[in-house]
């Protein structure tokens, strides 16, 4: 059932992104990978996707910018977590006035994502 | 060709000195020159093709961390995970390599916690680049020194405390900044025990930066500060008296209290200010008995602390001051006086005496 689900994870950390897609791709979800907000925007546009990962600071486009586009010019409702790094507060709150569903601290538990991602794609 | 170039050769030979002179001149510089260009041709090369390199190994150590980390509990996965831990020991015995491993894993470590961090910390073991970075503790080179404690730290390798605790007294303040932030983000408020041994000055920069990293704690039990307190090093003082004041240390009150005598007189205004925080109510008397042989900052710090903890008692020794010739303690003073004498009509007066001051009308135009 989890096959159909796609996610897209907007990230410049080659690593991380590569270890949530063994994760998530264990749990039965498709994982795109974008390393910065343009390819993100661009991934977003072709694939429709169920759910969007998405860190704030990131090359061409910030994760920001990718919120700002998917609920203002897309008009998706597609759930987005919102991943920041310490002392990042105040774009985390700008982050949820643009329409971010949920965020995540980092360092944080892959554990903690997929239940989060399961909650929210339920 | 070889005419001409024995004609040119002639025609400078018999040419004017100075233009001879100017002519081998710019030969120099040509030869000069095409060096530098093959030199740069040569290292933007050299340059490309390492990070070409990097870029392979990089990619290589990714998919092999991952492949680690999440490797199923069966003998063959195990079998799979200890040739990646020999794959990594044998390669980390490179300089080039063992940095890019080291990069690899502090890149996916920082960002994630929980189980596979700790797995992260447990390769690190594995593969023998704790050794590598505890030997380089033992290095001649201040720099090499300080990059081992940093790689310790963002490891948390906190069995590495007894050699690197030797080295607090370091000369160079690199190395000791970084002992300084090993200590108390893997030891918290434990880890600040190096202050009883500091012999060096701890920076105004240093301090604030390891109030930083207690500040993200929360729920720590704070140290006894006592030894602290009686230390022969001021910035260790200095430290301390922030530490009291962040943390409302009352248990140190009388340590504080006793920093009024100390040979410094900004640690003297130091505790002075955090007597005022603290709200130590004993402290008025003592220092307003030898208040007048106290420094100017003193007494304004004094009347700074007035503002706050004067009592009715104190009224007629402020009083004596509301003509001081410095402008702070006689605003401190009216400041108090209009607090603690709120019902009292007659605290100020209309001064009838005063001089008028007109203004200047040919300084207004002037201007």
């Amino acid at each position: 059932m989890n096959l159909s689900k796609k996610i897209v994870l907007a990230d410049d950390n080659s690593i991380l992104a590569k270890l949530l897609q063994f994760k998530l791709e264990k749990e039965g979800y498709q994982l795109l990978i974008a390393t910065n907000g343009k390819e993100a925007v661009n991934l977003i546009e072709d694939n429709r996707p169920d759910m969007i990962l998405t860190d704030i600071m990131m090359p061409f486009i910030s994760g920001l910018e990718v919120i700002s586009h998917v609920r203002n010019k897309l008009e998706m409702k597609t759930p987005i977590v919102v991943f920041s790094a310490a002392g990042q507060e105040e774009m985390v709150l700008s982050a949820f006035n643009l329409g971010a569903t949920d965020f995540m601290s980092k360092p944080f538990s892959p554990n903690e994502l997929i239940i989060r991602i399961k909650r929210l794609l339920q | 060709m070889l005419e001409l170039l024995q004609n040119s050769v002639e025609a400078l030979n018999n040419s004017h000195p100075i233009i001879q002179f100017c002519a081998y001149l710019s030969l120099l510089f040509i030869v000069i020159i095409i060096t530098l260009l093959v030199y740069l041709k040569n290292l933007r090369d050299r340059l490309r093709i390492k990070g070409r390199i990097e870029a392979t190994y990089k990619k290589k150590y990714e998919s092999e961390l991952i492949e680690y980390l999440y490797a199923d509990d069966d003998k063959d996965s195990r079998l799979q995970q200890q040739k990646i831990v020999d794959y990594f020991k044998k390669n980390a015995e490179n300089r080039l390599k063992r940095k890019l491993i080291i990069a690899t894993f502090l890149k996916l470590k920082n960002e994630i916690s929980g189980e596979t961090s700790d797995a992260i910390q447990n390769l690190y073991y594995q593969t023998g680049l704790i050794n590598s970075a505890t030997s380089k503790l033992k290095s001649k080179k201040w720099d090499a020194v300080a990059r081992a404690i940093r790689e310790l730290t963002l490891f948390e390798i906190k069995e590495a405390h007894d050699e690197i605790i030797l080295l607090i007294n370091h000369p160079k303040k690199e190395v000791r900044n970084e002992i300084q932030k090993y200590l108390v983000k893997l030891f918290r408020f434990d880890g600040l025990k190096f202050l009883d041994i500091l012999e060096n000055p701890l920076s105004e920069w240093d301090q604030i930066q390891l109030l930083e990293i207690l500040n993200k704690f929360n729920n720590l039990e704070v140290p006894d500060m006592n030894n602290w307190m009686r230390s022969n090093n001021t910035s260790v003082l200095s430290f301390t008296l922030k530490l009291a004041r962040i943390y409302n240390q009352f248990g140190v009150s009388d340590e504080i209290i006793a920093l009024f005598n100390h040979p410094n007189v900004d640690i003297r205004i130091e505790a002075i200010n955090v007597v005022t925080h603290l709200g130590i109510h004993e402290a008025v008397a003592i220092l307003k008995e030898d208040y007048f042989t106290r420094s100017l900052e003193e007494q304004i710090a004094f009347f700074k602390m007035m503002e706050e903890m004067a009592m009715p008692d104190d009224i007629p020794f402020i009083r004596e001051h509301i003509e001081h010739d410095n402008f702070f303690i006689r605003i401190s003073v009216m400041k108090t006086l209009n607090l603690i004498t709120v019902d009292d009509d007659n605290t100020f007066k209309v001064n009838t005496t005063a001089t008028d001051f007109t203004i200047d009308k040919d300084f207004t135009i002037a201007s």
